[in-house]
């Protein structure tokens, strides 16, 4: 029998009754991993020295659980998936970690990602590909790959990922779980290698939204650590999780959601787009009021480039101090400028490598006005729209993605632009900081997909509360994947 | 013609220290030009330069100097035990000035 597919709360009162211990449960969790590792690649280190907890009152005491692997964990590797680290060991923890070593969590695995979280899909990652376990045809998204894919295989109930475009967000869609990033600077950043600073967040990828409000509780808080971070002893998300209609509105924007946007659509993104208004119309039973909204088309087309020129300009400055001098395996040379360029080239991933000198030129002098101040400008331009719309309703509701997990042969796949920016523009939610969920909402050739709800900053737990409603109409919480061996 | 050119990829390329493939270096040309069509776009919308630019998520922080209070640093041990090259209670590393 699995105690693993359970919820916090179900494991929690399991554990208060002496009915499984912590040990037990520490014991099925390793050897899911171990399994898992076989089939998919999901972790860059597992934990197999792992002590249990103790189990007190407090719900996350003695349960499992995953950590991306861009978390500082004190004498465990800590690599970011990068060959430019793959020795480093930290001598302390993220203010995140730190948190939940106090609540009593157990930390079993690390999990892989795209390398220091750049890139969405699951395939940068210095120890390889991470396959999705729906389908090992298909890749999870990312970077959060490894924690969405354990969580999906049922290996505990939630592992941390870290969000700056949808990070946490499309691979839960990818994997039929739930991604919640909450508002910027609830959980310090502390300890977590930075990737774009303005747009990095912290969350949590689990199977259901009740799960997700309890291990953001617990990781949340003012750091002095983080002077980005905030007071949110007021927000108590678990506590005031409830199903709630009355006055809800929500809205979805038309050149976003509509079919005739895409005049080349494929199949799965027209099933994908039928099932998203299928998830209106359920918001709309329910007694929730939905409308559609319209956005200026050039602005939204303008998100991804926005995105890519702000994060390229922030990754390359962050990433530095990765030299091989004073972290990382040293490069073989005569000297230190030959060093540093030997580490670089041999340890950084083609996609890193083409970011940074993005970075880097759009930080010139001479070119930062037409690129990187420009996308700053469209950064408030969309945050202002997004922010209007928030005046009227409590959350705007997408679809995530244009279909189910990719084939891996299918993502460097180029598309219209439009189809771009549908794949791409829940970056919105990072250029305002705002909280943003992504819950399963049904099949489409039978591989899960996802719908997106994000709302304005600080209203987490409004957010979460139409998830959490909207998660128990649907039907699709606490899934476990299952391998689909008809999708061809 | 192209502002872009393979030449300047790799002048970028050499002064962030990292070398590129032949391949690397088509992937970040064909990568600028995408870019440079959408910022085109970018440059269309009225009065875009009047837009003040977006640094961070959110635009209320809050700082503050902290208390004057003398607090513990980060083990030595620990860093020592961290670092590759120690020799004695210093960590060696390569000669990195000219």
């Amino acid at each position: 029998m699995s105690n693993m597919n359970k919820t916090i709360k179900e494991l929690h009162e399991l554990l208060k009754n002496g009915e499984i211990t912590s040990e037990e449960l520490v014991k099925e969790s390793l050897e899911k991993a171990h399994q898992l590792q076989e089939e998919c690649n999901a972790f860059v280190t597992i934990i197999d020295d792992a002590n249990p907890e103790k189990v007190t009152d407090n719900l996350l005491s003695g349960i499992p659980y995953g950590i991306k692997d861009n978390y500082s964990t004190k004498g465990i590797l800590t690599t970011g998936s990068s060959n430019t680290l793959k020795d480093y060991v930290p001598y302390f923890n993220a203010t995140a970690i730190e948190k939940l070593n106090k609540a009593g969590a157990v930390k079993v695995t690390k999990t892989v990602m795209d390398e220091f979280g750049m890139g969405g899909t699951g395939t940068t990652g210095h120890t390889g590909i991470v396959l999705n376990p729906w389908d090992k045809t298909r890749i999870c998204a990312g970077s959060s790959a490894g924690s969405a894919c354990a969580v999906a295989a049922g290996v505990y109930p939630y592992a941390l990922g870290t969000d700056t475009g949808d990070s946490i967000r499309k691979p839960a869609a990818y994997c039929g779980i739930v991604g919640y990033k909450p508002t910027y600077g609830m959980i310090s950043r502390y300890g977590v290698f930075p990737f774009a600073s303005s747009l990095d967040h912290l969350g949590v990828l689990a199977r259901n939204v009740e799960d997700c409000a309890i291990v953001v509780d617990e990781m949340k808080g003012i750091d002095e650590k983080d002077m980005t971070s905030w007071d949110s002893k007021d927000i108590n998300l678990f506590a005031n999780l409830k199903e709630e209609t009355e006055g809800k509105k929500l809205c979805y924007i038309k050149e976003l959601c509509d079919i005739s946007s895409y005049p080349n659509a494929d199949e799965e993104l027209k099933l994908h787009l039928e099932n998203f208004h299928k998830t209106i119309q359920k918001c709309r039973d329910l007694g929730i009021e939905v409308e559609e909204v319209s956005v200026d088309r050039k602005l939204l087309n303008a998100l991804f480039s926005t995105y890519i020129v702000i994060y390229s300009a922030e990754a390359s400055s962050n990433m530095s101090n990765l030299t091989g001098i004073i972290f990382g395996p040293r490069g073989n040379a005569d000297n230190y400028i030959d060093m540093i360029k030997d580490h670089r080239t041999n340890g950084f991933s083609t996609l890193i490598k083409r970011r940074f000198i993005i970075g880097s030129y759009v930080l010139q002098k001479e070119n930062m006005e037409r690129y990187f101040k420009n996308a700053q400008r469209i950064r408030r331009l969309a945050v202002d729209i997004w922010k209007d719309l928030y005046k009227k309703y409590d959350a705007v509701i997408s679809p995530v993605g244009i279909g189910p997990a990719k084939k891996i042969e299918d993502i460097n796949k180029s598309h219209d632009t439009n189809t771009v920016t549908l794949d791409e523009y829940l970056c919105i939610a990072n250029f305002g900081g705002f909280p943003s969920i992504t819950i399963p909402n049904g099949f489409v050739n039978n591989l899960p997909v996802g719908v997106n709800i994000t709302g304005n900053c600080f209203d987490d737990s409004n957010v979460l509360n139409i998830a959490y409603t909207l998660e128990n109409a649907l039907g699709y919480k606490n899934q476990i994947a299952k391998e689909v061996k008809n999708n061809e | 013609m192209s502002k872009f050119t393979k030449e300047m990829v790799d002048d970028y390329a050499n002064k962030l220290l990292i070398g590129l493939t032949e391949e690397e270096n088509k992937l970040v040309l064909d990568e600028f030009e995408q870019i440079d069509k959408q910022i085109d776009l970018i440059n269309e919308i009225p009065n875009i330069e009047n837009v003040t630019p977006m640094t961070h998520a959110l635009d209320n922080f809050v700082t503050f100097l902290r208390d004057d209070e003398a607090k513990t640093s980060d083990d030595i041990d620990d860093i020592l035990a961290n670092a590759k090259d120690v020799e004695g209670r210093e960590i060696q590393i390569p000669k990195v000035v000219d």
